[in-house]
């Protein structure tokens, strides 16, 4: 299998948006080709994650779509659909497209576009990821389904609300200097204990926000790699999955699905978590930030509180969490994340994430979960 | 349900028939007649041994609350509902079931809790509720 490499980041302003997420898409990969240099021309595929178009623009057919938009209307495009984790799936996959030889250059990116529907429509379309027969008749929400993740985990280790606020406190706090992000916001503990019950023990400042936004990377070989000026290159790159349903989930308090994404990753790069320098992980609830550092090794199964409360996952920290401020504060376009962490963690190993920058990262890890944690992506970055 | 799903479910339990039972009141399992393995949402194979001949398992419907959550920021179709509590239940048998609570008071809900099947209607729809053991 051929080496693959980074070599062009695009991340759009995350937040409100009056333009469809074609138009957000097409931004981003605009300025990820002429970040990396790349003449559009010279672009054989675009992998591309789109989650509710189809609800809220109306709209399918959107990698074609987002491709005409941008301006590369005839290159094979395909759009992927693994909920939250969608561009992630799409990284992946445009991975094996250049390390097989099929391609050498690649656009991958994602795009979202939900603040143009009021809250009670994007909470229900958000649920369509979860089983139709089973849990969307009981009105399951995703908060429901971290709720449940968070009460298993608080019985079986004693995690407290504490705990899962200072989770959100250090997000908010990293996106204060992230430029892009949706809030850039100092908030207290307070802020996040006192904040409205959405579904127990989950307030609403434990829940990323709806977000428009789009993210965009070119993907190349090691051949065109050599030509850039400052590739990163792609250790490894898993995805797992698991049962759909919560009721076939045997320990809510885990999610073996990144457990399992984590270990082929590691596998595949022959490192292990603690050569990891920086990560950026799917804090969609601040418990699943508790969760991922467990089942990504960063921390013993239980410890995820702990770290979050006494700041080992900080900036500065042992291991810094999401210096991009996460999905809590950077925001969640949920298409476009996984691109985005990529984005972000590509910046740190450049060295070129000014204010939020994690010195001398060497290696970088993204880790994105789809849905009720039935998928998970883990993608191991590292620099020359 | 259709003639032709008919020869391939070996259990007699679908997803359509299962819920028209539970609506009935009563749960229905599956279990793998190659290895044992018990399951309750309708499947094709058995995912510990692969073999694809089921059996139909009476349930007891009696079990605890492994976890819980009160959703009060509902979806659009379930917005009048709100607030209103879901749990997984692990049955008496070893699997397990999400549904909404009843008849229990939200402040009340603990893991462990005992409860017992009760079916309800929600939209029209059968679903999978607990009640007080």
């Amino acid at each position: 299998m051929r080496r693959v490499a980074v070599i062009g980041v695009g991340v759009t302003q995350f937040g409100r948006h009056e333009r469809t997420s074609a138009e957000l898409f097409a931004e981003a990969a605009a300025d990820a080709l002429a970040d990396a240099e790349m003449p559009a021309a010279r672009v054989q595929a675009l992998y591309y994650g789109n989650v509710v178009g189809g609800e809220t623009e109306k709209q399918l057919h959107t990698g074609p779509q987002a491709a005409s938009v941008l301006g590369i209307p005839t290159v094979p495009t395909t759009r992927f659909e693994t909920a939250c984790a969608s561009s992630h799936a799409a990284f992946r996959h445009a991975v094996m497209e250049i390390a097989s030889g099929a391609s050498d250059v690649v656009l991958v990116g994602g795009a979202e576009r939900v603040l143009n529907v009021p809250t009670a429509d994007s909470t229900e379309y958000f649920a369509y990821a979860s089983d139709a027969s089973w849990e969307q008749t009981l009105g399951l929400t995703f908060p429901g389904v971290f709720a449940l993740v968070a009460r298993a985990h608080m019985h079986k280790y004693g995690t407290t609300e504490e705990q899962m606020a200072a989770v959100a406190v250090k997000n908010h706090k990293h996106g204060v200097l992230n430029p892009k992000a949706q809030f850039r916001k100092e908030i207290t503990l307070d802020t996040v204990l006192k904040s409205p019950m959405v579904a127990d023990p989950l307030k609403l400042y434990d829940c990323c926000p709806f977000t428009d936004g789009g993210a965009a990377l070119v993907l190349v070989s090691e051949e065109v790699a050599r030509r850039s000026r400052r590739p990163i290159w792609v250790l490894a790159s898993a995805a797992a999955s698991d049962w759909m349903l919560i009721g076939d989930k045997r320990d809510l308090s885990r999610v073996p699905a990144t457990e399992r994404a984590a270990a082929a990753a590691y596998r595949q790069a022959g490192i292990g978590p603690h050569d990891v320098d920086v990560v950026e992980l799917h804090d969609c609830f601040t418990i699943a930030e508790i969760v991922a550092t467990e089942g990504l090794g960063l921390f013993e199964p239980g410890a995820g509180g702990l770290a979050a409360e006494k700041g080992w996952t900080s900036l500065g920290g042992q291991i810094p969490v999401n210096p991009s401020g996460g999905l809590k504060a950077k925001g969640h376009p949920i298409g476009a994340t996984g691109a985005a962490q990529i984005c972000e963690v590509v910046t740190q190993l450049r060295g070129e994430a000014g204010p939020r920058q994690v010195e001398g990262a060497r290696r970088g890890l993204t880790h994105t979960l789809g849905g009720n944690t039935a998928t998970v992506l883990v993608s191991l970055f590292g620099r020359e | 349900m259709s003639e032709s799903s008919q020869g391939k479910d070996t259990s007699g339990v679908t997803l359509g028939r299962f819920f028209a039972q539970a609506r009935e009141g009563a749960l229905t399992g599956i279990r793998c007649v190659g290895c044992g393995a018990l399951a309750v949402p309708p499947k094709e194979l058995c995912p510990e041994c692969g073999a694809r001949r089921w059996e139909p398992v009476p349930l007891s419907g009696e079990g605890t609350i492994a976890s819980y959550t009160v959703i009060r920021v509902a979806p659009r179709g379930h917005a009048g509902d709100a607030p209103y509590a879901i749990a997984a239940v692990r049955l008496r048998e070893g699997v397990s079931l999400l549904g909404r609570v009843v008849d229990v008071p939200l402040e009340a809900l603990a893991v462990g809790l005992p409860v017992r099947f009760r079916p309800i209607v929600v939209k029209d729809r059968p679903a999978i509720a607990f009640g007080p053991a």
